[in-house]
This record gives C-alpha cells, structure tokens and sequence, in this order.
C-alpha cells in the first residue's frame, strides 16, 4: 500500500510539473519577439518577423521596469509582489531591467504609472512593442545598446509622455539595412571625438592609396589627413572640444547593437569628421567653405563620401559658399543642412545654406517626441523640406560620454543618416534621385501642413523600401 | 543649470567700461536672467559667423550706464556683446 501510495503521488507530482513547465514554455516563446535579452556581436542585430497573436496571452498587461542599481533583487521581488505584479522574465543585458507581469487586471498606463512613482524605479514603460508587432509592422531590428530606450527618434514607444510611432521607423528600416562601411558621411561640424568607444569602429581613416591632402593654399605643404581635416588649425586632426560635432556624428553611425550607448541611425558607415567651427561652436563662412572644399577633394580623389550633414548655419547670405555647395552636388554629394532655431519663417527670413535652393541641399526642421514641431524650429513652406526628431536627443559627447541636446542641430543627422541607409544598398543613385527618395519618404504630419513642403517627417523604412 | 561665475559679470563690466571710455564704477549693478539661446552664438553672430544650431543654455547680462542698457550674453565659455553701436562682438 504504501509503495502504491508513493508512486501515485510521484505521477502526480511529475505531471504538476509538466504542466507547469509547458505553461512557462508557452509563455517564453510569447515573449521572446518583444525583446532582445540576448547579446549580439556589432551588426548583427535580431531580425524578427511579425509573430502574430494566435498564442498571446494578451489578458495581462507587461510592462518593461528597469530598478535602480542599489536595488536588490529581494527589494524587487517585495515590490512586485506589493503591487499584485510577478517578474516575468529579466533582461540580463541590462542590469535591474525586467519584464513585469500585472495580475491584477490593471492597464498597461496603471501599472506603469504605479512603477513611475516609486523611488527605487529608474524608467518604467508599457512593453509596447507587442503593439508594434500586432499593427503588421513585419520584419523589425532591436538593438540592444544600453540607452537605446532613450532614443524616441529611432523607437517612439509613448516613453516619457511621447507618442507611441513619433519616429523614423529605424527598427523596421534596419531589417533591410544597417549601413554600410563602404558608405561615407562628412561631419562638417566642430569635429569627432573620433575615440570615442561608440564611434571609433565607424570613423573614416584615409585608405593608404588616397593620397594625402593638398591644397594650394596650405602654407605647410600636404596634410596627413588620417581621419579628417581640422580647418580652423590647418592640420589633419579634427578632434572636437566642443561636444556638437561629436553628438551629430552619434546620431548619424554611432555603432549599433554593440551594447554601449546608442544606436545611430546607421549601425554601420564611416563618418568624415571635419572640424570648421571653434570650441564655443562657431566658425567663419570661410573655414565652411575650405572644408567642403576638402569634401570635393576627397571624392575626385576616390573616397566614396556622398553626405554633407551640416548642422550649423546663420542668416549670411554667401554666394560663395552656394557655389561650393552647388558644386559639391555636381560631383554627387548630397547636403543636408539645419533648418534654424529662431522659430521664424524661412521663406520670409532665409537660413544658410539650408536655404540655397539648391537641388543637392535638404533644410531640415525638428519636431518634438509628441511629432510637434518644436517651440525652437525654423519652418517654411517652400524652404525648409521634411522634418525630423530634435528635441530630447541623446548622443555621444565629450569625455566619452552620452547627453541630451535640442536644435534642429539634432533634427539634421537623422536626415543625413537615412540618405546613408540608402546608399549602402544602392551606391549607384545619382544626388537628384536621393534627394527624391528622401523627400517622398514621410510620414505625414498633421502639424507640419503648411510649415514644411513634404508635410512629413523623414521615414528610414520607407526610404530603404523598394530600392 | 548653475548660477554664473560672477568673473563673467566682472569682465562684462571691464569690457563696457573700456568700450565706453567710463569708469566701472558709472556702470549699474546690472540684471542677469537665466536663458536659452537658440544656436550657439547666442543668438549675436559676429559678420561671416556660422554656428551650431543647438539650444544653448546661458545668461543675459544687462547693464546700465548714463541711461543705456546694454547686453551681454553668456555661458561658461563664451561672452558676447549685443548690438553695440550696430554689430555683435565675442569678449
């Protein structure tokens, strides 16, 4: 009797066990296309397709908390236990970040707002990505860079009051492309900190057969230009020391999927970095125009750079610097300029160059993470051409760190960036045909009728569709 | 954002005095106003100036000598003069 007994209870328990294992099972596999908990080497971020709904549980709400690192797993478990939550999963990549489960039937803007007000919560957000999978978006890329949860221009999921799909649908333009190495970008800012961890992988050096700089009016012969041009020294090292170039340059290629920081709208390029404007962040209209200069040298001299991002600009109205803008469209570059911050009209008050109606130049204006355009913004109907992410916008800085900066300063790279996601998978098109590309490219935006020609704010998946 | 060094004020003074040809001590005690300027030449480019269109945290120094206002602009790292007798100047 008593060995019946106990091999009545041994099924018993090793059916309860199954069955709860087959549960959990069910569970993992519901989660896995929300997420990217695993680790991934530089570029080879997890593709996923539209996993669709028949298995969800979709009756409980998840939300994605990251806990403060003084918080110990025992003080997370309390808590989640206060509030009729349970940890469904940890993200190991990222410490004190888990999966929250509700079990007390609450919606995911309650449970977040519960998670908001506690002190021992960094960020606390509605794992909306199961959304994004459900409204068809099919193949998208995560990365799994450390701040890319902050970056509400690349994946606007309603963090920090935003609007959920506010983006350039990065994710989704990332399952065609992540650059390419082979695609150039001229920086032409305040220089790159070239060293740092976030970009060094995706700065430009000077192949051995380009031959090294010269130009007739350097007074000390050729220029070991390694990685670029410093005007405002004459020399070849265009480190920053004022933080602009370095943040637009992150935007741009910072590395991505590589677990520091950022992800930039490319993963993969080679950034130009050219240093024309001083540690306070102002250079001469010469200095602008001696650095382009270099551009157009480097391109005849082989160098496949395609991309001017130029966040920089005043109301000067030069001849000479549209002439080496135009000229520099003439030999296949493409110039994406900031709109201005004065919050004024361009088409009554021009912006250079953004204004050059040039047919290599886009003027970019900036929108907020609610796709407003932004108290600061320049705007015109006929003069400034598509909009992008400039409020909020976190990149690398000095020191080898990340900060948030505002301008369309900001708005301009993402711009820049998608012209290089284009190129890496078509080098051929030709300055008039990217240029179209980009425009025809947005989403429509109800507040940029009648204050930007496309209406619309830069969409990257659009832009690499169809190539 | 932190308060201002108070050595800005002092070289704003210095500068005004020398431009005015006064004394400093004709200049008043003079307003400061925390701000943000919308690129980063404050919004006083000097004539053939380019500059970076970022938001940039500073301050507006205003001071008053013999009844005429006059603005600084600044942040840690720069200072500028607005609109003297028609042009911008980098202190």
């Amino acid at each position: 009797m008593s060995r019946n007994l106990w091999l009545n209870l041994s099924i018993a328990l090793a059916l309860i066990l199954i069955a709860a294992f087959a549960g959990r099972l069910h569970k993992w596999n519901w989660h896995r296309p929300s997420l990217q908990t695993s680790p991934s080497s530089r570029g080879s971020g997890q593709t996923e397709t539209d996993p669709g709904s028949d298995e969800s549980d979709s009756s409980k709400t998840e939300i994605l908390v990251r806990f403060r690192s003084n918080v110990s797993r025992d003080a997370i478990e309390n808590i989640t236990s206060r509030l009729n939550d349970e940890v469904e999963d940890r993200i190991e990549a990222v410490d004190g970040l888990d999966v929250i489960e509700d079990e007390d039937n609450r919606s995911a803007d309650e449970v977040v707002a519960q998670y908001r007000a506690l002190s021992e919560v960094e960020y606390a957000e509605a794992n909306s990505e199961i959304k994004l999978d459900h409204e068809g978006a099919g193949k998208h890329v995560h990365a799994n860079d450390e701040l890319f949860y902050k970056q509400w221009g690349l994946f606007n999921h309603g963090q920090d009051g935003g609007k959920s799909g506010a983006d350039i649908s990065a994710m989704q333009a990332w399952a065609v492309t992540k650059g390419s190495d082979q695609v150039v970008v001229a920086v032409l800012d305040s220089g790159v900190d070239y060293t740092h961890p976030d970009l060094a992988g995706n700065i430009w050096t000077r192949p051995e057969v380009i031959k090294q700089y010269e130009d007739e009016d350097l007074t000390e012969g050729a220029i070991d230009d390694v990685h670029g041009f410093n005007v405002v020294e004459d020399n070849g090292d265009p480190m920053d020391d004022n933080g602009h170039g370095t943040h637009c340059a992150g935007i741009i290629g910072a590395e991505g999927g590589n677990e520091v920081g950022i992800a930039g709208v490319n993963w993969i390029v080679k950034i130009m970095p050219l240093r024309f404007m001083d540690s306070d962040g102002a250079g001469t209209t010469k200095d602008a125009i001696e650095a382009i200069n270099y551009v157009i040298n480097r391109k005849r001299a082989g160098v496949n750079v395609r991309v001017i991002s130029a966040s920089w600009g005043s109301t000067i109205n030069s001849h000479a610097l549209e002439d080496v803008i135009r000229k520099a469209g003439q030999e296949g570059i493409l110039f994406v300029a900031a709109a201005g911050n004065d919050h004024s009209d361009n088409d009554a008050k021009p912006h250079y160059p953004a204004s050059y109606g040039l047919n290599n130049v886009i003027s970019v204006a900036a929108l907020d993470r609610n796709d407003e355009l932004t108290s600061f913004s320049n705007w015109g109907a006929t003069s400034v051409d598509i909009a992008a992410p400039g409020q909020q916008i976190v990149s690398t800085w000095l020191n080898h760190g990340f900060e948030e900066r505002q301008g369309t300063s900001m708005a301009t790279p993402f711009v820049a960036g998608v012209a290089a996601l284009i190129l890496s998978t078509n080098t051929a098109i030709s300055i008039d045909d990217l240029r179209t590309r980009l425009l025809n490219s947005v989403d429509a935006v109800p507040s940029l009728k009648g204050k930007v020609a496309t209406g619309g704010r830069i969409n990257a998946a659009k832009a690499v569709a169809s190539q | 954002m932190s308060s201002i060094d108070p050595a800005i004020i002092i070289k704003a003074r210095s500068d005004l005095a020398q431009r005015l040809g006064v004394d400093e001590s004709e200049i008043g005690e003079g307003q400061v106003e925390q701000t943000d300027f919308p690129d980063a030449s404050l919004g006083a480019p000097l004539e053939d100036e380019m500059s970076a269109q970022m938001i940039t945290p500073g301050w507006r120094i205003r001071l008053k000598v013999r009844g005429e206002t006059y603005e600084y602009r600044a942040t840690a790292r720069q200072l500028r003069l607005v609109n003297f007798k028609g042009r911008n100047y980098r202190v």
